[in-house]
């Protein structure tokens, strides 16, 4: 689960930027925004009286979820990865109206992961000189054939979800148990059904309230900003790294600008953070009902300044009360979660970086190879690398040393280690070197200098990472071959 | 094995007594090699730059970035020994190897040179070394495992 959480946020974390670009011109350029224009919102006519195809309705229907996809697949199997990951993705994209992120999400690894295993089938059996030619047809055929799966497997399901959610939805307004719809509501934003869901069942129905009563509160079940804003508010405090960097400039394209498709990513990288958008969604809603309050038309986009210019004078206090206490429920909420994850997975990972300078420290002052072996052990476990109670689970096959260029130390380091490895004994562990650019999310151990490391972990966050700032004489990698000795005991000559 | 590393590419002693200075002699013998063009050489500062090419075991590898490959006209390395010590970012460096490598053609060599420069006992038969011809003999001794 744990590692399941880091792969998706493996996923959005490196396109944040491309969310919050599309959220800008979002905000900035539709009809609704404050400097509509038609060529970039994608409304009205061109001179041609085509109509406009817009920057914002492609971004978010194509360039995001394939930017995903890339990142996936890039993930899972590298380059070739990426690109079969979004032609497959491209078949999903296209077999419905709704923007595909979960079909992204699901598709694009499982693609990587399908071209991984049949590459595996010819593995060393292909002439030399045809491999360019298998390679590219195997990729493209492979490729051509998931986008054709994606396209009549995920349309029908992802239609019959948003339908069923629709559905649900509906049926809970009818019954009256409005709050409980939030349930449907908040799960069904973060996949971009958001659209479908408002646009789709609440709109129209509240368009009858309001023409019989003066308002409606089916308007803001999906509209009202504060979940969203709940959720940034606990990734500014207690978030981490880039997540708590970008949160404050996402929180404001949200609360201000209307969209929320930019907390959507947040919260795709901790699925558990449903609970806080939840409970938010239920309160505001709940708050709504005690005060009878509503808005008069859509809120669109969903902005603050959009509630409040459609709330009705008698319903102010019960719809600013709604905003903020749904806001303050999520805030709480997902604060706590954001906690209690760092708590389980970060002081491990902080521990081991601590862990790290402080050896960095003492080998430069200790230079080179002066080290008793008994020093050597000690520096071992103060680098954190070695955990004698606690053992990683798998063997070790695959280690592969990044640099910069892949031209000079990753390779000098990864025939140190290779060497080292052969004379220990191990047959079954392969140690390559690439640009760090190269890594893959496929490898068992990953070592880099000490400056490449947090990049190398962005690269590929479920390997397990080992710093140095010694490539010829590391003590590392006496404790890399320490640490085979326990997991790949069977792979050692005495059995073979 | 080769072209890449050849007698006229080890420097015994080396003249440089500054860490800019010994670049520029690897990157020169590349140069008079006719393995990379003068461009190469400032590629070699600029990476040094971004990160010290200093490895470890009295060793550096100056080498150019990425970018600069296409001033590579074939793989070769260069290796300079320095009586005296150069300060290397703090660091004492005695070995400058000079790496130019296009489509991996460098790699074995550099791995055999980063083996031998792993064990330090390899290391001080390198500095004890008493010429360029006796230098070059024990890192090809390394080719014949």
């Amino acid at each position: 689960m744990q590692k399941f959480g880091t792969f998706l946020s493996g996923m959005i974390m490196p396109n944040i930027a491309a969310f919050i670009a599309w959220g800008i011109i979002t905000a900035l350029f539709i009809a609704d925004g404050p400097f509509p224009v038609g060529g970039l919102g994608g409304f009205g006519e061109n001179d041609a009286g085509e109509p406009n195809i817009g920057l914002v309705g492609p971004m978010i229907r194509f360039m995001l979820p394939l930017l995903i996809a890339a990142q996936g697949g890039r993930m899972v199997y590298g380059v070739r990865g990426a690109v079969v990951a979004v032609v497959a993705t491209m078949g999903v994209i296209v077999s419905t109206d709704q923007p595909m992120f979960l079909g992204a999400l699901i598709m694009a690894p499982l693609a990587a992961w399908v071209m991984k295993q049949i590459d595996k089938l010819w593995d060393g059996k292909i002439k030399p000189g045809f491999e360019m030619l298998v390679n590219n047809f195997s990729a493209g055929i492979v490729a051509a054939g998931l986008a054709v799966a994606g396209f009549f497997a995920f349309g029908p399901v992802v239609d019959a979800v948003a339908r069923a959610l629709g559905n649900g939805v509906d049926w809970l307004v009818d019954n009256g148990v409005l709050p409980v719809a939030s349930i449907l509501i908040e799960p069904a934003k973060v996949l971009f059904l958001n659209n479908a869901i408002n646009h789709g069942v609440l709109t129209p129905l509240g368009v009858q309230q309001a023409a019989e009563t003066g308002q409606s509160i089916l308007f803001l079940l999906e509209a009202n900003p504060g979940p969203g804003l709940g959720v940034l508010l606990a990734y500014m405090l207690f978030g981490r790294g880039m997540a708590r960097s970008t949160a404050p400039a996402a929180a404001v394209i949200h609360f201000f600008g209307g969209i929320h498709e930019i907390y959507f990513p947040f919260v795709l990288m901790k699925p558990i953070l449903l609970l806080g958008t939840i409970a938010g969604g239920m309160v505001g809603i709940g708050t709504l009902v005690i005060f009878d309050a509503g808005l008069r038309a859509p809120a669109a986009p969903g902005s603050i300044i959009a509630v409040l210019a459609q709330t009705p004078g008698g319903s102010f206090v019960g719809v600013v009360l709604s905003v903020v206490l749904a806001a303050a429920t999520s805030f709480l909420i997902c604060s706590v979660l954001l906690k209690l994850d760092r708590k389980r997975g970060g002081d491990l990972a902080e521990a081991t970086a601590e862990m790290e300078a402080m050896k960095g420290k003492q080998s430069s002052v200790a230079g080179y190879l002066s080290a008793t072996e008994e020093a050597v052990e000690d520096e071992l476990e103060a680098a954190g690398v070695v955990h004698p109670e606690q053992p990683r689970r798998g063997p070790i096959h695959r280690i592969v040393f990044a640099c910069d260029a892949g031209m000079g130390s990753s390779a000098m380091g990864a025939s140190v280690l290779r060497n080292k490895i052969k004379k220990a004994g191990f047959t079954d562990v392969d140690v390559q070197n690439v640009a760090i650019a190269n890594l893959t999310d496929d490898v068992d151990v990953i070592v880099t200098h000490q400056d490449l490391t947090p990049r190398a972990r962005t690269m590929s966050p479920s390997a397990q990472h080992v710093s140095v700032d010694n490539f010829m004489n590391s003590p590392q990698y006496d404790a890399i071959v320490e640490e085979l000795k326990r997991t790949n005991a069977q792979g050692a000559p005495s059995s073979r | 094995m080769s072209d890449v590393l050849t007698l006229s590419h080890i420097k015994v002693p080396g003249e440089a007594r500054s860490k800019d200075e010994a670049i520029r002699e690897a990157g020169q013998l590349l140069v008079d090699a006719g393995a990379v063009s003068p461009a190469y050489v400032d590629a070699m500062f600029e990476r040094e730059k971004s990160v010290s090419t200093y490895m470890g075991n009295l060793l550096a590898i100056p080498h150019g970035t990425n970018e600069a490959k296409d001033a590579i006209a074939r793989s070769a390395i260069s290796v300079v020994r320095y009586d005296e010590p150069i300060d290397w970012n703090g660091n004492e460096v005695r070995f400058a190897v000079g790496i130019a490598g296009v489509e991996n053609g460098h790699l074995e060599i550099l791995g055999k040179i980063a083996i031998v420069f792993s064990d330090t006992d390899e290391v001080d038969k390198l500095l004890a070394a008493r010429s360029a011809d006796e230098l070059y003999q024990l890192l090809q001794a390394v080719n014949e495992d």
